[in-house]
């Protein structure tokens, strides 16, 4: 009888000591490199996570926390997260703010549920979108992808008139063909607002890189339809106005150049000021 | 001589077998029980049913059998869902043998292999069940060894892999969809009262007990480390004293990053207390809880009511009446501050109050609110709830002003004379609708709900019952402004009227028409009649119920977990056996 109390005494604590892993706090982060396969660390290929949200969705805010949690770790140079307001929570009521946009609304696709998101447009273009859960390994992927494009905005700002000129340099740097889009977004960083959390309605509320619409339509305008070889220049420009609703210390453009099937190859980002 | 040896030898073998054979079967016992639900359904554009996506008919069925021979017991469930009914969840979709188990037992130990049901305290850190009416089944699969080794402690042990719906359970791809980590817990409980002879007509009366449960789950993530081995460990005490009982337990989990908690790092911790006093015609219960990031699963992918380990009680008056139980609470595991409050108390029989049978007098109060979440450092700045940190500090003691649920409740059962009986109940309740259901920017519901639940018996075989019911919103009722695009989050709110008539002739027939009607809904199309039919016929253990009409949209929860109940039109038959 002893025996057998002794037995599973030292059983539960053998389970006990077994059970339990704990991880530093501090180092909860695993080290970029997680495909096992490219390199995530080198290179310059760059990805465009878009962030389709609400302001009354409330699950939104904490995926938004992870999509920039994943840029904060992968590199802010490297990873782009743009907030696309879209979809029955984004609709403008009461207190809540209005960032609806046409082109935010197209490429939402008449998806029915906040939080979603796409990688370089990739899902967006299969007719499907990934939740917050499943956006990593996207987004480690297209980080390992051969980088195909430079891209280089350059931005001129008139601050009487709030005109924008946003003219965009791109070089191939492999031989490819085919379509080729450059598309101008302009993106506002830090707006307070009302947002519906888990605890509630949070009225001031930081909204991170809201999408405020494109300066080229939701598809952008072609720069090539053919072959390109390597080290060709490409550019294209266009122009806005600046609307006086937007805080142009806290404005920048995201210009990304995408593939006759939508696919982002490659983005880069722009400070208004 | 040889052959007459040989002839007695067989005859005395099948003599023997015969008689083996035949006490086996008289030991033997049979139970079983089988179900089958099953919904029709059709269009209905009265209630925004203009599609059935390809849906016409929802079933489901399960048929289950016990068998037990003296220690020995073995037992079998058989489910279909073919396909399963609207709000359930479609991984459900399908038919086979959920369910086996074998299982030995006697004074010293208990075996059992296969799917297992147990409860570890009150199940903080380990719990698996079965809930038919959610479509809900945790079971375990594997191994349960139950140790007395003197009277008045038992000692548990048990591993296995919880059932995912239909998913295998031998996992060879850990980054399949449906890969989920293998639970292994043990639990000690010791009664003194029993254990001590001097204790064992004592007034005074304790247990005590400790459990400890881990999951292993291979990490699968890119970007975060996740922690393959989590263990939570509980202690509880029970005491008793006369009329008085006290009962508490205490819970802490390891780091348990997960698709509920938000991927944080901080610990779970969990505790409910229990104070109850009880005497002839009176009864009174306080209980207190509090839960703070505790969700515990063997998928930490996971977000839906599947593979939990562990249970979260909730300590809420369950309403059964269909007005009153629109709104039932579902527990928040990530964090809620808990209270409640029941007193029971009958007027006794030949007072004036109490008149012939007595009066039972009932009155409940719960609340729950949130917990205080600080900030923590993560990396150069302060974040709250951020993946990858900690998440948030929470001081123990502390309440947030932010209240997800209050029912306050009166309750009166009298028995008039030998025909009549009535039964009246009085709520006032807040539901944070938004969190609770997910209806975000909706507000809370503040409602004053009231019913009355009389009984008239024609004569020995034949009775009447009437049901009235109404629910009256504080603030959202007709006048109330919705905005277009809110619409959807409105659909059962505002000013409710609920009548059913029910004629029962014993022991078999019932017949029954009922209407709730949302009467006072702030949005005029929404503004339904759910009228049902319902006919019901029991013959011994046999249940047949066949009802026609409409459903609203709701949730039904059991025991604080709930699942959302699509509005519907058309015909439900329910048969239910048992021997």
């Amino acid at each position: 009888m002893k025996k057998t109390s002794i037995i599973t005494i030292m059983a539960a604590l053998l389970i006990a000591l077994v059970g339990c892993d704990k991880i530093d706090p501090d180092n909860t982060l695993k080290p970029v490199n997680p495909t096992g396969g490219g390199d995530v660390e080198g290179g310059n290929k760059t990805v465009l996570i878009k962030d389709f949200t609400g302001a009354r969705c409330v699950n939104c805010p904490a995926a938004a926390e992870t999509a920039h949690a994943l840029q904060h770790q992968l590199g802010e140079d490297r990873v782009f997260v743009m907030s696309v307001h879209a979809g029955g929570l984004a609709q403008p009521a009461g207190q809540f703010p209005d960032f609806l946009t046409e082109e935010g609304t197209a490429w939402y696709n008449n998806h029915d549920s906040n939080p979603l998101f796409s990688v370089d447009n990739v899902s967006l273009t299969d007719g499907n979108t990934l939740y917050v859960d499943q956006i990593d390994a996207p987004v480690a992927a297209a980080l390992t992808e051969e980088q195909s494009f430079e891209i280089e905005p350059t931005v001129a700002f008139d601050e009487t008139s709030r005109d924008l000129t946003v003219n965009v340099s791109l070089v191939s740097l492999v031989q490819q063909s085919g379509q080729f889009n450059v598309t101008v977004c302009l993106v506002e960083d830090n707006i307070i607002g009302w947002q519906i959390t888990p605890e509630g309605i949070n009225r001031e509320y930081v909204f991170r890189n809201v999408f405020r619409g494109t300066l080229n339509g939701a598809n952008g305008e072609m720069v090539s339809d053919g072959d390109l070889a390597p080290q060709a220049e490409l550019s294209c420009s266009c122009t806005g106005t600046l609307s006086p609703d937007f805080n142009a210390d806290e404005c920048y453009v995201l210009a990304y150049v995408s593939g006759a099937n939508g696919k982002i190859l490659q983005t880069a980002m722009k400070k208004v000021k | 001589m040889r052959k007459h040896i040989f002839a007695l030898t067989a005859l005395a073998l099948a003599f023997s077998l015969r008689a083996s054979a035949q006490s086996f079967l008289e030991n033997s016992q049979v139970n079983g029980s089988f179900q089958t639900d099953a919904q029709y359904y059709m269009l209905d554009k009265g209630i925004d049913i203009n599609d059935l996506k390809g849906k016409q008919l929802g079933i489901n069925g399960f048929g289950k059998i016990g068998y037990t021979n003296g220690n020995f017991s073995a037992g079998m469930r058989f489910e279909a869902f073919l396909p399963e009914m609207n709000g359930f969840r479609s991984e459900l979709n399908g038919v086979g043998l959920a369910n086996f188990f074998a299982s030995y037992n006697n004074d010293f130990i208990g075996v059992t292999v296969g799917d297992i049901y147990d409860q570890f305290g009150c199940g903080f850190v380990f719990r698996t069940y079965e809930e038919w009416s959610l479509g809900m089944d945790n079971a375990l699969r594997g191994v349960r060894v139950v140790l007395r080794p003197t009277k008045g402690v038992t000692i548990k042990g048990l591993y296995g892999r919880q059932r995912f719906y239909w998913a295998p359970y031998l996992e060879r791809d850990f980054s399949s969809d449906d890969y989920r980590g293998i639970v292994r817990g043990a639990d000690a409980e010791w009664d003194l009262n029993q254990s001590i002879a001097s204790m064992n007509e004592s007034k005074f009366r304790m247990s005590i007990g400790g459990s400890f449960v881990s999951k292993k789950q291979y990490d699968q993530s890119l970007f975060y480390y996740i922690p393959e081995n989590v263990g939570a460990a509980a202690g509880r005490v029970n005491l008793g004293y006369g009329n008085w009982a006290f009962s508490t337990e205490y819970a802490y989990k390891i780091n348990d990053p997960s698709a509920i908690n938000n991927f944080i790092y901080k610990e779970g911790r969990a505790l409910m207390s229990s104070l109850s006093y009880s005497q002839k015609g009176f009864g009174a219960v306080l209980q207190v809880k509090r839960v703070d990031n505790m969700s515990f699963k063997s998928m930490y992918t996971g977000k839906q009511n599947d593979l939990d380990i562990n249970f979260i009680p909730p300590i809420n008056y369950t309403h059964t009446h269909s007005l009153p139980s629109m709104y039932t609470y579902s527990t928040q595991p990530n964090g809620e501050m808990a209270a409640q409050l029941q007193v029971n108390y009958t007027i006794p029989k030949g007072t004036a109050l109490g008149g012939k049978y007595g009066t039972k007098l009932a009155f409940n109060m719960s609340q729950v609110n949130d917990i205080v979440r600080d900030s923590v450092q993560f990396g150069d700045q302060m974040a709250l709830n951020t993946p990858g940190s900690l998440g948030y500090i929470s001081k123990f003691f502390a309440i947030s002003d932010h209240r997800f649920f209050r029912d306050i409740n009166f309750e009166i059962d009298k028995k008039i004379n030998k025909d009549w009986h009535l039964t009246a109940q009085y709520i006032n309740l807040y539901y944070d609708i938004e969190t609770i259901e997910g209806h975000a920017g909706a507000p809370a519901v503040k409602a004053n709900i009231g019913f009355l639940d009389v009984t008239y018996k024609i004569n020995k075989r034949q009775s009447l019952r009437l049901e009235l019911q109404g629910l009256w919103e504080n603030e959202v009722h007709k006048g109330y402004e919705v905005d277009e695009s809110e619409k959807k989050d409105f659909q059962k709110r505002g000013d409710w009227a609920f009548a059913l008539l029910e004629y029962s002739i014993n022991p078999h027939w019932s017949f029954s028409i009922a209407d709730k009607w949302n009467y006072g809904n702030p949005v005029e199309e929404y503004r339904d009649h759910y009228f049902t039919g319902t006919i019901s016929y029991i013959h011994d253990a046999t249940r047949i119920m066949l009802s026609a009409g409409r459903q609203s949209e709701g949730v039904v929860c059991v025991g604080g977990v709930c699942r959302t109940v699509p509005a519907s039109s058309g015909v439900t038959l329910t048969v239910s056996t048992a021997f």
